[in-house]
């Protein structure tokens, strides 16, 4: 399989998974659209 | 004029009206306002033009509490004080800085920031500054501030030549106030102590204290316990509510849109949260500094995610690999709260050559602090990354609530409070005039009178109210 269709196999993949899901530490923020996942502080759209 | 030692001094026959404690830089401030003014002024400096270890080793001392730098390190005894390592960083306290905030208690001062405004223009001057700028908004809660990195100015280099051939001004070098005498209602001398001996008494009709951040406070004690409460007759406060500005490298961010943000020419920016958002999540004010990171370092923070979180790297690869700009390491120095329990204290065991107890500094951080770190790194992330500046990740010691590092900077050598203005005696030492309460002719000047800290660095404002109480013992003088 080329690399780059790996890569994309692979972001499949992950983005299939219930994204919260696999991450230890999710915590809401006070804005609906944004989120701290493991200290990192993302967009939801981010995760989508 | 400038004499080596005190007998030198005494042979000149120089009659003062004011007696300014230390040549730093609100003591020299002083001296040159008066001077503007005519009015004639001795001005103590405990050192003489040059560090030497034998005058650095009267400002050693003991931290109890919180790891903090060696007490003879962070500050620096000869002509100029601590603005021979200052780094020239410069602002002045915003105007909310001076309010009182509800959820931080013994915040705000008796005067606000229109009091000190007309001394701006002539604080330029000094400390050779452009136009403050007005904070630039970033986003609904936070703005790029306006940091002035200036050529530090070193006070006893630059005003040396003007100070030596003033005829009202006497620099008397070597020579240390040992201690104030009073009598409940004012100070009647002071004890002093000139090129290693003792040099008798000496007074004037004023005196000004202004030997820092930290010898303020221990001045002032010693002088009360000599004799008996008459110096600084409201004690309660004195030597308390001690703050700094803890700094610490809390975290690493990706930029999307350098532009936003606009990276001085050092690769550093800096941001600052509206009143509103500290007061939304009950912090303390605290500024963000960004610092860009070289290559290498980017690509390690990228590789530690890698390892650490594979899914969050393959995002960075993908959703913002091809708009990313820079990565930056996010720093984070904020105000400490004025807390009683942060005090400086006499040594019940150590002296120094003079018999002088040498000082004992109690400090810790506390839960303001500690929150004031998690949110305020929490409020900065959520804020660049709604506008799509940029993604930042908090330090895991942050999140986790562990102990302070060690092996980061600490703090930024600002010492504020000790003997706080405001306007009760019970929690402050001097007025809104910057005079002790209770003493008729006792002042104190310098960063020792900080009744809240602000974010920023606080030489600028030590300036501007060191010309605003020359200014005022000018008229007091005169009258």
């Amino acid at each position: 399989m080329p690399k780059t269709s790996r890569r994309r196999f692979l972001k499949a993949l992950l983005f299939a998974l219930p994204v919260l899901a696999i991450f230890k530490h999710v915590r809401p923020t006070r804005h609906d659209d944004i989120v701290e996942v493991d200290g990192w502080i993302l967009k939801r759209s981010d995760l989508a | 004029m400038i004499f080596q030692d005190m007998a030198a001094y005494r042979a000149a026959s120089h009659m003062p009206r004011v007696a300014i404690i230390g040549g730093g830089v609100a003591g020299i401030t002083i001296a040159r306002k008066l001077d503007a003014r005519g009015i004639p002024c001795v001005l103590f400096e405990a050192g003489g033009e040059d560090i030497t270890e034998e005058s650095q080793d009267f400002y050693k001392g003991r931290t109890v509490g919180d790891q903090y730098f060696d007490l003879d390190v962070t500050r620096l005894r000869y002509l100029g004080g601590s603005s021979n390592h200052w780094a020239g960083w410069c602002r002045v306290l915003d105007a909310y800085d001076f309010e009182s905030r509800s959820y931080i208690p013994h915040s705000g001062w008796p005067i606000r920031r229109a009091d000190i405004e007309p001394f701006l223009d002539e604080t330029r001057a000094i400390l050779g500054l452009r136009e403050f700028k007005a904070t630039h908004p970033l986003t609904d809660s936070f703005g790029r501030m306006d940091l002035i990195k200036s050529d530090a100015v070193r006070f006893g280099t630059q005003f040396r030549g003007e100070l030596e051939a003033s005829r009202n001004v006497a620099i008397v070098l070597n020579t240390t106030v040992l201690e104030l005498a009073g009598d409940g209602r004012a100070v009647t001398g002071a004890k002093l102590f000139s090129a290693g001996a003792p040099a008798g008494d000496f007074t004037a009709p004023h005196f000004v204290v202004a030997t820092g951040g930290l010898e303020n406070s221990r001045l002032l004690l010693w002088s009360n316990a000599q004799s008996n409460g008459a110096v600084v007759p409201n004690a309660k406060a004195l030597g308390r509510y001690w703050m700094e500005h803890p700094m610490y490298w809390a975290g690493n961010a990706f930029i999307t849109n350098q532009e936003a943000l606009e990276f001085d020419e050092e690769g550093e920016c800096f941001m600052i949260p509206t009143p509103q958002a500290m007061a939304d999540r009950g912090v303390a004010n605290f500024h963000i500094q960004l610092e860009t990171m070289p290559y290498h370092g980017t690509k390690q923070l990228i590789a530690e995610m890698a390892c650490y979180a594979p899914r969050l790297t393959e995002w960075v690869a993908s959703a913002i690999g091809a708009k990313l700009q820079c990565s930056a390491r996010v720093h984070i120095d904020w105000e400490q709260p004025p807390v009683e329990s942060n005090h400086i204290a006499l040594s019940t065991t150590e002296r120094d050559a003079a018999g002088v107890p040498r000082m004992e500094l109690h400090w810790k951080k506390g839960d303001l602090d500690r929150k004031t770190l998690v949110e305020g790194m929490r409020m900065f992330g959520e804020e660049i990354a709604l506008k799509d500046i940029g993604r930042l990740h908090i330090s895991d010691w942050v999140l986790n609530g562990e102990d302070w590092p060690t092996d980061m900077e600490l703090a930024g050598n600002h010492h504020m409070g000790g003997t706080r203005m405001g306007t009760d005696p019970s929690t402050s030492v001097v007025d809104a005039d910057s005079k002790v309460h209770g003493m008729e002719n006792l002042y104190v000047a310098g960063s020792s009178v900080f009744a809240t800290a602000g974010q920023c660095t606080p030489t600028t404002t030590i300036t501007a109210l060191s010309l605003r109480l020359g200014d005022h013992l000018s008229r007091t003088v005169a009258s």
